[in-house]
């Protein structure tokens, strides 16, 4: 075994070596032969000539001891790569233009791969992720929906399912104390949040129940990023005292480094290390009042208990808890979501696509190469046939010439490799905002494997063909033939034509996709969103409990600070509300009574409540429908106002006058002051850009319900951003402690909405840009080639008579019997894949007939310009050079 | 031509071992040998008498040095290793069992 490994070692690092002894030996034995022969009466010319022929192939044997030394694999490959290096440098623009063009394919490959590794095929950073599931509720009209505290506790005493199961809930916390306050992601989980994951603290413990109960919540975990910026990673932290929310927390805890949030519906903050705090969640109030839904749920499930046991087991607590508070139908169904579809589910068809695009902008690119090795085949057919006739075998000219093409795809894919390193660093710069796991993408040890196969598979893939092709040139009709006028044959014209028709029909599918980006994109942007987006800062504020106990003392903050702000230069007009559009806002108030009407069965009346200053509505550029805005009138002690949305007045009242109805939330109303009076209908504002409607919605006055955390506009009459400063004093005047957090435009947040169709527009469309450009390329070559080919008949013809425009005409036709077919394919094709891009277009039909003529009207006439230079030297053949020629 | 017979699959490798057996021998002088001693019924083609060689070598059976031959010329030598011989007594063996079996087979039927 040893000794094997060495003599092949040696046979390969010292190939001359070994070459030269080689010789020396054949001689050796040649001459003794010789010698043997003379001995016994021949003459020397007759002695050679005898050994000569006993001998056979001399290259033969020293093929066949290469091949007994067991190294020959290695050693042809070097010799076939030395010989396809000079073929490389001895056609420069070729090999130039080959490995540009899968430079470019194999590089976009890779960089859409780096995203999909690191977005979908990543593990998650908990321990046994595919365990891990979200909860949620369900119904008829809200298909996911947070949970109920009451019930979560319920379900987290009842079920055997999971192994442990816990909730949460987005509340920014104000960190005080040194320096400026500042506002931190936080979030109230329960005990076992952790547990969960997976993940334990690397100082201190996580909650215990004793912290769930109202009165022992002052506790707090800190993440690793915030121990080490704000306590200079203190590692006597556990027991220390911080100022939040202007109270004294106790730290309890310090999670790890790379404690990655599993993501959350409302509010959401970025995936990763993006919470700061965790603070115990407590279950405070009345257990019986199961109305209001705002934690969501996750849990690890037992070994061996599947998602839909889970599911079940769940439902069937949820119908018990119905019975139990006396009603038959909750309207609710528990739904369980592994936490992977809930993390990527959205951005997986995304990511799909764009590899199904870069991937068929690598076949265009691989259909091109094949053509081009066809065209070169043909010209070196004479070479082929040389080698062919001097006794090389099929399979060593097919190897040789896989050889080439290897070479050309692993030089692309290397190159291609250094693209997408720079191609990744962009792309993740143009993410949509919000893109699960953005941080996880790199050009990685698997993209490097990824780069590599592909780049092996590409150049088979456009080498086989051609190298077949080549390989089966008949020696004696290829030495007969002059290379220029060979003629390939019927069937590797017939194949040719394939790949361009190929090609097209595959670009054609990109342009009608990049074509339904571009329209979803324009749709979406020119979507009127129901406010007005210019001239607009808004921010976000939260008034610590401990400061702003009551009621008035929060609505009085909020007057002052509204009043203030008006009366700042600039300024139009300034409000407050519990919340700003399209920020994914979606807290329900249900149950309500609507006076004079009964809800059908098993629904209740819901919709989206609010809260808003009267100066809200005007600053949002939110539009007056009927009645009016809220008033300073609208105070504690005045009647109840509400001011809905168009569509709440539709459903509820359809075709009422809606103004002075009244709504309780009383179980039993009694008095007057118990009913609400609707004293406004306002326009829609739909809870995304893309929601296919708005949710029925209203509005409590600030003055009358107030809310702590309330969220600030400002319109101003020129730049929004010359108010922030003026923001921020106020603030700072009523309240020194303050963050002021979020300082937004509303133009960057319109901006932002539209990110992710823009991105997919963005790619899509350069990815077709780029299909297009290959398979322009792809086709001139063809009608290049063929234009050489016939340059004698074409010549032929001028002498006949023929006019040179029928000549360009003739040639142009022949392009466009090459696009046609591959336009109707592509159209067919990109027609039988609308179920893949449905959920990714807005407002416009996969079977758009705009989108569907401009790209037979672009594919046609990129055709008719690739093929118009060769059309041209056509018509301008010289009938005297066919004639001298012939 | 006459009289020649094809060496049968396998039996080169055994042939040349056998050959090695008294001494080194170069290439030339082991396929004289095979050729007299076989009364000019075997012969080995160098076409397949190079790369076996290589391939006895590469397995350890034989091991190759430089010499010089009668008439002053630099030849390759080779000779039986160890493992060489070991081998050539398995193969000599199973030979024998072949050709018994074989013959009675042929004689038998």
């Amino acid at each position: 075994m040893l000794d094997d490994l060495r003599y092949r070692i040696r046979a390969l690092f010292h190939h001359t070596a070994v070459e030269t002894e080689l010789d020396e030996e054949l001689r050796f034995h040649f001459d003794k032969q010789v010698e043997k022969y003379m001995r016994s009466g021949m003459t020397d010319e007759e002695a050679k000539r005898r050994t000569r022929i006993d001998f056979g192939g001399h290259e033969q044997v020293k093929e066949d001891c290469r091949e007994a030394r067991g190294t020959a694999f290695i050693e042809l490959t070097l010799q076939d790569a030395k010989y396809a290096l000079r073929q490389l440098f001895a056609n420069k623009t070729f090999s130039l233009v080959m490995i540009l063009t899968l430079a470019l394919s194999i590089g976009a490959n890779s960089a859409i791969f780096s995203v999909i590794n690191g977005v979908l095929l990543k593990r998650l950073p908990y321990s046994q992720p595919d365990r891990l599931v979200r909860i949620f509720l369900s119904s008829r009209e809200y298909p996911k929906f947070p949970l109920n505290p009451w019930d979560f506790l319920d379900f987290r005493a009842r079920n055997h399912s999971f192994s442990s199961i816990a909730a949460f809930t987005r509340g920014d916390v104000q960190l005080s104390g040194d320096g400026e306050p500042v506002r931190l992601n936080a979030f109230g989980i329960t005990s076992g949040y952790f547990r969960v994951l997976g993940l334990q603290p690397q100082i201190g413990r996580e909650f215990d129940f004793q912290a769930e109960i109202p009165g022992n919540g002052l506790q707090v975990i800190l993440s690793d990023r915030l121990w080490r910026t704000r306590f200079g990673a203190d590692p006597n932290i556990i027991g220390r005292k911080v100022t939040m929310n202007m109270q004294p927390f106790t730290v309890i805890g310090v999670m790890p480094a790379g404690t990655e949030h599993p993501g959350n519906e409302y509010h959401s903050v970025a995936y990763g290390e993006s919470v700061d705090v965790w603070w115990p969640f407590s279950f405070a109030g009345n257990p019986n009042q199961r109305g209001s839904h705002f934690i969501e749920g996750i849990g690890r499930l037992k070994d061996g208990v599947s998602q839909e046991r889970a599911r079940a087991e769940m439902n069937a607590i949820m119908t018990q808890i119905a019975r139990e508070h006396g009603s038959n139908d909750s309207g609710w169904t528990v739904l369980v979501v592994p936490l992977y579809t809930e993390l990527v589910g959205t951005s997986r068809q995304l990511l799909l696509v764009l590899l199904g695009s870069v991937g068929i902008v690598l076949l265009i690119a691989c259909a091109n190469a094949a053509n081009l090795l066809m065209v070169r085949a043909s010209a070196r057919q004479r070479e082929i046939a040389v080698r062919l006739a001097m006794g090389a075998q099929r399979s060593r000219v097919v190897r040789q010439l896989l050889t080439e093409s290897l070479l050309l795809s692993l030089t692309g894919g290397a190159l291609g490799l250094a693209l997408a390193y720079g191609g990744v660093r962009a792309l993740v710069a143009l993410l949509p905002a919000g893109f699960p796991r953005a941080h996880d993408i790199h050009v990685s040890g698997p993209v490097l494997a990824f780069t590599l196969l592909v780049s092996f598979i590409t150049g088979i893939l456009f080498g086989l063909a051609p190298a077949l092709q080549a390989s089966r040139t008949d020696p004696k009709e290829g030495l007969q033939k002059s290379g220029r006028t060979s003629t390939a044959g019927r069937n590797q014209g017939r194949l040719r034509n394939a790949l361009v028709i190929a090609e097209v029909s595959l670009a054609s599918v990109l342009l009608i996709g990049a074509g339904l980006m571009l329209r979803t994109f324009l749709n979406l942007i020119h979507l009127n969103p129901g406010f007005q987006q210019d001239h607009l800062l808004t921010a976000s504020l939260s008034l610590p409990h401990a400061q702003y106990k009551t009621d008035e003392q929060t609505a009085q903050f909020y007057d002052r600070l509204t009043s203030s702000l008006n009366a700042l230069p600039g300024v139009e007009s300034a409000g407050a509300g519990s919340d700003l559009p399209w920020t994914g806002y979606d807290e329900n108030a249900g149950g309500f009574t609507i006076e004079g009407k009964k809800p059908p069965p098993h629904q209740e009346f819901h919709a989206r409540y609010h809260m808003a200053t009267a100066g809200y509505f005007s600053a949002m550029g939110i539009p007056l429908l009927e009645g009016r805005f809220f008033t300073q009138a609208d105070k504690k002690d005045a009647p109840m106002a509400v001011i809905i949305n168009h569509v709440m007045a539709e459903r509820y009242w359809p075709h009422e006058d809606v103004i002075g109805k009244r709504i309780t939330f009383a179980d039993v109303p009694k008095k007057d002051s118990d009913w609400m009076t609707v004293v406004g209908v306002v326009g829609d504002v739909k809870d995304q850009p893309n929601s296919p409607g708005a949710e029925p919605a209203f509005w409590w006055s600030e003055l009358q319900v107030s809310e702590r955390d309330m969220s600030i506009a400002i319109r101003t009459r020129s730049d929004p951003r010359q108010v922030a400063d003026g923001l921020r004093e106020a603030v700072h005047r009523l309240d020194p402690a303050l963050a002021v957090a979020d300082m937004k435009l509303m133009d960057s947040v319109v901006d932002t909405s539209v990110s992710t169709p823009r991105f997919a527009f963005v790619l899509v469309g350069l990815f077709a840009a780029l299909a297009i450009l290959l398979a322009a390329i792809g086709a001139y070559g063809v009608i290049a080639y063929t234009v050489s080919q016939r340059s004698s008949e074409f010549g032929l013809r001028i002498a006949l008579g023929a006019q040179r425009t029928d000549l360009l005409r003739m040639v142009m036709a022949q392009s466009a019997k090459l696009a046609v077919p591959g336009i109707i394919f592509g159209v067919l094709l990109a027609l039988s894949l609308s179920r893949v891009t449905q959920n990714l277009i807005y407002g416009v039909s996969a079977a758009d007939p705009a989108i569907l003529f401009s790209v037979v009207l672009l594919v046609l006439s990129v055709a008719l310009v690739a093929s118009y230079v060769p059309a041209r030297r056509a018509s301008r053949s010289d009938p005297m050079v066919t004639l001298r020629a012939e | 031509m006459t009289g020649r017979i094809e060496l049968p699959q396998g039996t080169l490798d055994l042939l040349i071992l056998r050959t090695l057996l008294p001494g080194a021998q170069h290439g030339w002088a082991i396929s004289e040998r095979v050729q007299q001693v076989s009364s000019e019924v075997l012969s080995i083609q160098q076409g397949s008498l190079y790369p076996a060689l290589h391939r006895l070598e590469r397995r350890g059976w034989i091991k190759a040095r430089w010499g010089t031959s009668d008439n002053n010329r630099r030849a390759k030598y080779y000779e039986l290793t160890r493992t060489g011989e070991k081998q050539l007594e398995r193969e000599t063996e199973a030979w024998r069992k072949l050709t018994v079996a074989v013959a009675q087979i042929l004689e038998g039927a």
